[in-house]
């Protein structure tokens, strides 16, 4: 059943995978700004701009391309980046794994602090610390990332001469400093997402707390830990999942500018430097990624229901 | 140290530099060993002669030689561009169109393939020569124009024979930008000298790593051609392309520089930072010297509005210059004549030594408007200027507030906003239909300033001048290899310059250059030779 189910949703997927590659076409072309001129900036031969853009394939119309484009893709060549003349999945090969690291470690950070505080604050509805755990969920869901980053960058610097390791450490070379310098930006990226799965965590958990099954096993006589963890969040956590999918792109954003801040060089970053040149096949490869990691994602999350709650059926 | 700003502007970076001479470090015994952290730019391709960009030019001052470079330490004086030999031991000028160097003997290339360590020859400077002057590509071919031929007759010695005289030739050949010195067997085992590998040199470092986005690292080159130098074992880089995490980096001590060109800290960080530098960074040095990033507008003036003179003059009248530096640079700038910047202060005239043309550059909106009245623009008129933000919010304050000076006379210019790649391909180089504005390349000679800018047909003649007095003249400093006699016809076209105003000359920014007390023999100065400047320095601690 869960084979018929996934292989259902990869079909629905298709089309939206195809209106997506679309859109990432476009849109890098839409941007003000040429890369021929672009890289035509750099030397003297202004005169052969029109030579130079024969030669990378943008003078022909726009669906030609478009349509070449897609068929390598569908191939697994993403093309070669305009400015390194390299092919764009080896160097999205070299960079995926920083920003994977990245965005794994933030979605941890984010689950390890939103569900306890999530939990304490359902369990503890309407005291002061619940009022002050949602206050610090508002306060963590308003503040932007970049905001924050700067200032847990510069304050200890000012404060105590105190800065994070500067020029990326690769795992090899130094594990512990290699997992240190990602922590911080793992934990800035996920307070926001954090905030908003503690407040659907005590959401949902409040509702399910007020369930007759649960009245049922306090009767029994059971611990409060129990109660809330066993028979409470795990009915709760479904939605939570939910959204937990619906945050991996907003954690993926965030990584654009969180790994310009801390010197990162992961796949944000090669995409942030690829904008500002221009680099159609890397904005494109870049973004297709992407889109394809999110779609797998949300089919994942989809699966895992059936793990969670074994009522649901495909 | 503390400095006035009225003493650095009125003593020029002479004393500036003259504060800062560290005595005690020049008498102090060199220590070998060490490394230096510096915060640099990740390099667009690394090859010199593919790209107009800083940040590969500053990247091979560590790793490349010259045949002649500009002196460097604590004992010159920024914006003092004294030149001396690097590769050349001695050269001689039997005549105007000719000079003859003498190579320095047992320069070693570094020990990597293909030239695994081999002696350089003059067949490399000449290899090199000609494809500075023919690869495809070299938007800074032009500063060699005047070469019509090198030759190496013997393996010590290169002869260049000019075309025309040109007195400027030893300063283009010590400029970062123009030639550093590249091995032929290199250039055909990588077709070119982009991938970071094909960055070998004789210099006083070698490149032993590249990360791209990350960062790079040289190593000191053992068969270095001075004995003992460099000082120095390793220099670290970082490519740390966001403000605030450069900052915290420097004050918690990660960055022996400051992170802006030449080593500076730009004027709006500093004022924030110095009182914080106090303490936790007591030990860093600082100088303040006149940049030489001149901005302009530059204008159409071989066509209406432009071409009368009146209109050419309230434009400058029109600007508040002081003001402008005021606004800009917290109060630390300078007002620069037109051509050279006050930065070259061998070669530049400060604007109240302008003669008739400093009237031009005073804040006087009403003959402004009278002016335009008088040119039959009684209401004005309205222009677009062509410009890119250079992605600094500085680039863009000072283009809204030209706009914004130029319309209180009745001017009504519009911003055109360009992507930087379209406007460095148009307006940079004149492509405009009315007036364009921006910062401006910063050249270590007064030719490049006056020539580029003003002789008929050069690339870099923004404004379209045509004016056969200043042909002339241009053409007559070329000739002159009498520095003193150079210098007063310099200064006769700067006061010819400043009352004809073919480009409205705005104002530039002081250079705060710090660097940690840790590092001895080190002298600040302008231009990219990072290298150079750091080459006899050491590290005490």
């Amino acid at each position: 059943m869960l084979k018929r189910y996934l292989a259902r949703r990869l079909l629905v997927a298709v089309p939206s995978l195809l209106i997506a590659s679309a859109i990432v076409f476009m849109l890098p072309r839409l941007i003000p700004g040429d890369a021929v001129q672009l890289m035509l900036a750099e030397t003297s031969y202004a005169k052969d701009i029109d030579e130079l853009r024969a030669k990378l394939g943008l003078d022909r119309p726009f669906h030609v391309q478009y349509v070449e484009w897609l068929a390598r893709a569908a191939r697994g060549d993403l093309g070669e980046s305009l400015w390194t003349r390299r092919p764009v999945l080896s160097e999205l090969a070299q960079r995926l794994p920083v920003t994977g690291e990245l965005a794994l470690y933030a979605t941890v950070s984010a689950l390890l602090i939103a569900l306890p505080i999530g939990v304490v604050a359902a369990a503890r509805q309407d005291s002061l610390s619940d009022y002050v755990l949602r206050s610090l969920a508002i306060l963590g869901l308003s503040v932007p990332n970049f905001w924050l980053a700067t200032l847990l960058i510069v304050l200890p610097a000012i404060w105590w001469g105190w800065r994070p390791v500067t020029g990326f450490v690769e795992f090899r070379q130094d594990p512990v400093a290699h997992v240190a310098q990602i922590l911080l930006p793992a934990l800035i990226l996920g307070i926001a997402s954090a905030a908003a799965l503690m407040r659907l965590t005590r959401g949902m958990l409040l509702e399910v707390l007020r369930q007759d099954y649960v009245r049922t096993a306090w009767a029994k006589g059971l611990t409060e830990r129990a109660v809330v963890i066993k028979h409470g969040l795990r009915n709760a956590v479904i939605p939570v999942i939910t959204l937990l999918g619906t945050q991996l792109p907003l954690i993926l954003g965030g990584t654009v500018i969180i790994e310009q801040i801390f010197g990162l060089p992961g796949v944000s970053r090669f995409l942030f430097d690829a904008i500002n040149q221009r680099d159609y096949p890397v904005i494109q490869g870049v973004n297709l990624l992407v889109v394809s990691t999110v779609v797998l994602v949300n089919l994942v999350v989809d699966a895992l229901y059936a793990v969670l709650d074994p009522r649901i059926r495909y | 140290m503390e400095l006035r700003r009225r003493d650095v502007l009125a003593g020029g970076a002479t004393l500036a530099a003259t504060t800062l001479l560290p005595r005690t470090a020049s008498a102090q015994t060199p220590r070998r060993g060490g490394t230096l952290a510096l915060r640099l730019w990740d390099p667009p391709n690394w090859d010199l002669d593919q790209t107009i960009s800083y940040k590969t030019h500053i990247a091979h001052t560590f790793t490349h030689s010259r045949l002649v470079k500009h002196k460097a330490g604590p004992g010159v004086a920024p914006g003092s561009l004294v030149i001396e030999g690097d590769l050349a031991e001695s050269w001689t000028q039997p005549n105007e169109t000719t000079y003859v160097f003498k190579l320095r003997r047992g320069v070693r290339w570094h020990n990597k393939p293909p030239v695994n360590g081999r002696e350089l020859t003059a067949e490399d400077v000449r290899y090199t020569v000609e494809r500075f002057l023919t690869v495809k590509g070299n938007a800074n071919a032009y500063m060699l124009r005047s070469v019509d031929k090198v030759e190496a007759p013997d393996k010590y010695t290169v002869k260049f024979t000019l075309k025309e005289p040109f007195a400027w030739f030893l300063d283009m050949l010590a400029n970062p930008m123009a030639v550093a010195i590249v091995a032929k067997e290199v250039v055909d085992k990588y077709g070119d000298l982009k991938p970071w590998e094909s960055v070998i040199g004789t210099g006083p470092w070698m490149l032993d790593s590249y990360r791209p986005n990350i960062g790079y690292t040289y190593v000191r080159h053992p068969a270095y051609f001075v004995a003992g130098q460099p000082y120095i074992d390793r220099v670290e880089v970082t490519v740390d392309e966001d403000n605030a995490s450069r900052t915290a980096s420097f004050l918690a001590g990660k960055y022996d520089l400051g992170w802006e060109l030449p080593g500076g800290i730009a004027r709006s960080d500093w004022l924030q930072l110095r009182d914080t530098l106090k303490t936790k960074r007591p030990n860093l040095r600082v100088a303040e010297f006149p940049g030489n990033v001149g901005n302009h507008v530059s204008m159409r003036v071989d066509q209406k509005p432009f071409s009368d003179l009146r209109v050419r003059q309230a434009m400058s009248m029109a600007l508040d210059r002081k003001a402008l530096i005021d606004t800009l640079y917290e109060g630390s700038g300078v007002a620069n004549p037109p051509g050279v910047p006050l930065a070259l202060k061998d070669w530049s005239l400060p604007v109240d030594q302008l003669g008739d043309g400093a009237k031009n550059f005073a804040y006087d909106p009403k003959e402004a408007k009278r002016l335009l009245a008088a040119a039959g623009y009684p209401n004005g008129f309205p222009a677009t200027i062509c410009w890119t933000t250079y992605g600094t919010p500085i680039v863009v304050d000072h283009a809204q507030l030209v706009v914004k000076y130029f319309k209180d006379v009745g001017i009504d210019a519009k911003l055109d906003t360009k992507e930087y790649g379209a406007y460095i391909s148009t307006c940079f180089y004149g492509k405009f239909d009315s007036l364009a504005f921006g910062p401006q390349t910063p050249f270590l000679d007064g030719d490049n300033y006056l020539f580029g800018y003003y002789y008929p047909g050069e690339m870099k003649n923004q404004s379209h001048v045509n004016d056969p007095v200043v042909a002339d003249m241009l053409v007559r400093q070329r000739r002159t290899f009498d520095v003193g006699k150079r210098r007063e016809l310099i200064h006769e076209a700067q006061r010819y310059l400043a009352k004809q105003v073919y480009y409205t000359t705005s104002v530039g920014t002081m250079y705060t250059v710090v660097w940690d007390g840790a590092l001895k023999n080190h002298g600040p100065n302008l231009g990219y030779d990072y290298g150079g400047r750091l080459m006899a320095a050491w590290l005490d601690r």
